[in-house]
């Protein structure tokens, strides 16, 4: 039952990517109608206890009741999910940096003490959604959604580790695409083998066109400079790169913008495709679990959290590197991503083989829209903030890399079916990938540290 | 739905803005520069059935009114003074930064009065005629400019413009109009037809397929004779991809004779027979083919003027040479398509808006290119396919993307966005591309 909330993270995704909400997700969250300690109603948008406290005035005057407030706040969130389990190898990575400063194994605690991190972070943002409706819950989604990834990329990019940046975004899209997709259609596929899976081929043909757009961002400045016909050679790739990302994020604000406006006429209730409850159509259609100001204050924590693990993470990369005996580049495209899209990677497969494939999709494919209509802009955007020269010239192997990776899934996804076959390629093809990864050295730098000059 | 559409609503454009559409005027004096060729030819029959030449008044009234038909009647033709005064700027002053700006303003008329022609002229001659001629002079203009750009020996300018139109045609103007089309149909999608598109993506791909290979081949150093193997292969490739184009005008001149539609009529707006003149034809036979004669000299003309002060432009604005001619030009180019795109979107006429766009563009890449190659090859210039990676691989990514999102066959808004949004960055892209062969504009 807990390791349903898993799946949680995965509806944050759904708010901005498909047309319904999430399905049954009342029927696999364990604590439904649980009274706990001191919250006997959960159908207002404040719990009781807290209710007393705020309209009674006096914030302190029950400390019992605080101290329930707070242990069923923290065993809600904290105790709930199997995954939280890794949470102590966190501080402990933090221990290990301190005490031994052995880049291999801090490396190692830090990246399985994110993974629950960055799933309740999900969990946190979705409960938050109830609260605020759908325009704003969706814009929520869409930007918190990957929130882990880019934390990840701003601490890599504070330390002037462009390549890394640029790497694990891809690799990040990459292993959206292929593996998380690909395990899903294959699970769903076995489950169902005796009849092919159908989902939404508009919203996927949506996505795909605009990953191929953001291919095309891509492609432009790579080109322009591997051809070395650049203007002013080395500027003209990061100014046009800079160029194409503010329109990269205008063609995403229309995107979503797009989206809700579509969704609004065949508008669903936010977190509930069937009536379960059939309460009224209001915003908070799904009980929340915890209360708006403990969403917003258990988002605060966690992503601070993130942060701080994000900076012991990237700071060990390079000395992982040296000591696990592996390139950076396989680091940060496979490893990276594979950690920190492993809670959507759980629920794409769960709803995959509960024949919810337009949810699937929406957690895989939105989620490769998002970074790279969103996260690989907003890099280059706070890259020009922070005055590091980070640019869309992914380099020729990485981009032609994700071109035709683009290629391959929009022609499986344009018939709108799925099958275990589809799914097996999907995952095969990652493999290749991974393997080709594995053995590639970047042509720039070996050492990514200072902001170098291209070449 | 064909190739021949292009033309077709230029004439229900007119219609509407047509003012001087059934008068026959008395005699005002109104002398344009171009009456005087008209006068010495006076042979045919008008569209008064008049033995004409025994009555000068007549003959005047005749000139006068088909002077109005064509010169007078469109708004656009405002600009068209902007022609000779960049021939008068050119004598002067040589300043080649205004010279080109102002033949540029200059030809934008004559291509569309060139556009009206040609569609007048496939009344007379049936569909099958009409079909071809529209299918050549759609893209008069920007071949006129290739050819007379292949003559100066500027082979990438040529290159450039033709891809630049491509891009233009295929992003830009289908951009437009899908989110025009978009916004003016909120409620519902738009829907065009979904077999055309596809043949038109197909189409464009064999020849970015034609494309790839010189410039492949050249870039990996493999061809047997260093430099002229890819020539070769270029001017070989060109031929069959002439043929390609040949097939495909029969195998849609046949297709439609099943569903034949009134040539010129999409929505029912006059219920005439369906005769090969539904719609009233404007100007005479003969007038069509003299008129049409007459923009073609002025545009040859005015190329003239517009290729010689492009280098002298791209120094004076300080631009470079492949935006101008990327970008520059084909706007130019293409305005004309460009207006009368949005408006059939607008008005839910999303079949002709493709054919407009997604048409011309297969026309130029299959037919265009190609065309120019042999024209090279006729004079001795070695132009060829090699467009340089660059172009050609951005050429590749907006056809993937196009054909992509033109596959299920239906428009919103977002789509058209996506379509502009994507034109602005291979623009800004060209705004800071430099050749790498910019060295030879004299043609190696």
């Amino acid at each position: 039952m807990e390791i349903d909330k898993v799946k949680d993270p995965a509806t944050v995704k759904l708010h901005s990517q498909v047309e319904m909400g999430s399905m049954e997700l009342k029927s696999i969250l364990g604590y439904d109608d649980q009274g706990l300690v001191a919250a006997p109603e959960k159908k207002s948008s404040d719990e009781a206890p807290l209710k007393v406290l705020y309209s009674s005035g006096s914030g302190s005057f029950n400390r019992k009741v605080m101290r329930n407030t707070v242990v069923h706040s923290i065993r809600t969130v904290v105790f709930s999910s199997r995954l939280n389990l890794l949470m102590p190898f966190g501080p402990l990575a933090i221990l290990v940096q301190t005490l031994t400063g052995h880049h291999g194994w801090v490396f190692l605690l830090s990246l399985l003490g994110i993974i629950p991190l960055a799933e309740r972070l999900g969990y946190a943002t979705e409960q938050l959604a109830c609260y605020t409706g759908p325009t704003v819950g969706g814009l929520l989604n869409a930007t918190f959604g990957n929130a882990t990834e880019l934390i990840i990329s701003i601490y890599a990019l504070r330390n002037g580790m462009i390549r890394v940046v640029q790497q694990s975004l891809l690799g990040s899209i990459l292993s959206n695409m292929l593996l998380v997709l690909g395990c899903a259609f294959f699970a769903g596929g076995l489950v169902f083998s005796k009849r092919p899976q159908v989902f939404n081929k508009p919203t996927a043909a949506v996505n795909s066109g605009l990953l191929l757009m953001a291919v095309m961002g891509l492609l432009l400045p790579a080109l322009l400079h591997t051809t070395h016909t650049e203007l002013h050679f080395g500027k003209s790739a990061l100014a046009l790169s800079r160029f194409t990302s503010c329109i990269m994020l205008v063609a995403y604000a229309s995107y979503l913008f797009f989206q809700l406006k579509s969704q609004r006429s065949l508008y669903v209730p936010v977190d509930e495709g069937e009536e379960i409850h059939s309460d009224a159509s209001d915003d908070d259609e799904e009980v929340p679990e915890i209360s708006k100001w403990e969403s917003i204050i258990w988002l605060t924590i966690l992503t601070a959290w993130i942060s701080i693990l994000s900076e012991y993470l990237v700071n060990a990369i390079e000395g992982a590197s040296v000591a696990l005996n592996i390139p950076v580049a396989f680091i940060s495209v496979i490893l990276l991503p594979i950690v920190g899209n492993a809670a959507e990677h759980a629920g794409a497969v769960m709803f995959a083989m509960k024949d919810k494939l337009d949810i699937t999709l929406g957690v895989a494919i939105g989620s490769s829209t998002q970074i790279s209509m969103f996260g690989i802009p907003f890099c280059v955007m706070v890259g020009w903030i922070m005055g590091v020269p980070m640019d869309l010239n992914f380099q020729l192997f990485e981009t032609a890399t994700l071109f035709i990776t683009v290629l391959v899934v929009a022609f499986m996804l344009q018939e709108g079916t799925s099958n275990y076959f589809k799914g097996i390629m999907l995952i095969l093809c990652y493999i290749i990938v991974a393997a080709s990864f594995f053995v590639h050295i970047d042509p720039t730098a070996i050492q990514d540290k200072p902001p170098e000059t291209k070449e | 739905m064909s190739y021949m559409l292009p033309v077709e609503m230029e004439s229900i454009d007119n219609e509407s803005i047509h003012e001087f559409k059934d008068e026959i005027l008395s005699i005002p004096e109104m002398k344009a520069q171009k009456s005087q060729p008209i006068q010495e030819l006076g042979e045919g029959s008008f569209s008064g059935g008049l033995q004409a030449k025994g009555d000068d008044k007549m003959w005047r009234n005749v000139v006068c009114r088909s002077i109005k038909t064509v010169v007078l009647s469109n708004k656009l033709n405002m600009l068209m003074p902007f022609g000779p005064l960049a021939i008068f700027v050119h004598i002067f002053t040589g300043h080649n930064g205004w010279v080109f700006f102002l033949t540029l303003l200059g030809i934008t008329p004559l291509a569309e009065r060139l556009g009206y022609a040609t569609e007048q002229l496939a009344f007379y001659t049936g569909p099958t005629v009409g079909g071809l001629l529209n299918a050549t002079f759609g893209n008069a203009t920007e071949l006129i400019i290739s050819i007379y750009a292949l003559k100066h020996g500027m082979l990438r300018v040529v290159q450039q413009s033709l891809l630049g139109s491509i891009l233009s045609n295929m992003l830009l103007v289908l951009g437009c109009a899908f989110f025009c089309g978009g916004l003016v149909f909120q409620d519902k999608e738009q829907v065009f037809n979904k077999a055309t598109a596809v043949v038109n993506s197909g189409l464009l791909l064999m020849a970015v397929m034609g494309l790839l290979f010189p410039a492949v081949l050249h870039y990996t150093h493999t061809e047997v004779h260093f430099g002229k193997s890819e020539l070769a292969l270029s001017r070989f490739s060109s031929c069959i991809m002439l043929l390609a184009y040949a097939i495909y005008l029969f195998f849609q001149l046949k297709s439609q004779k099943n569903l034949y539609v009134p040539l010129n009529e999409e929505g029912s707006q006059n219920e005439e027979n369906s005769d090969d003149d539904d719609e009233t034809p404007e100007i005479s036979k003969w007038e069509s083919i003299i008129w049409l004669i007459i923009m073609t000299s002025w545009i040859s003309f005015l190329s003239e003027y517009l290729v010689n002060a492009i280098k002298g432009a791209s120094v004076a604005w300080k631009i470079p040479i492949s935006f101008i001619s990327v970008i520059l030009l084909p706007i130019v180019g293409n305005a004309a398509e460009h207006a009368s795109a949005i408006m059939f979107a607008m008005k839910d006429k999303l079949d002709i808006s493709l054919g407009v766009a997604i048409g011309s563009s297969t026309q130029i890449s299959m037919f265009g290119i190609p065309f120019c190659v042999v024209i090279g090859w006729i004079m001795g210039r070695p132009m060829d396919l090699n467009f340089q990676l660059f172009e050609t691989a951005t050429l590749f990514i907006t056809v993937l993307v196009v054909a992509f999102l033109l596959q299920d066959g239906t428009s919103n808004y977002f789509k058209g966005l996506m379509l502009i949004l994507c034109y602005l960055i291979v623009a800004a892209s060209f705004f800071v591309h430099v050749d790498p062969s910019a060295a030879d504009e004299a043609g190696t």
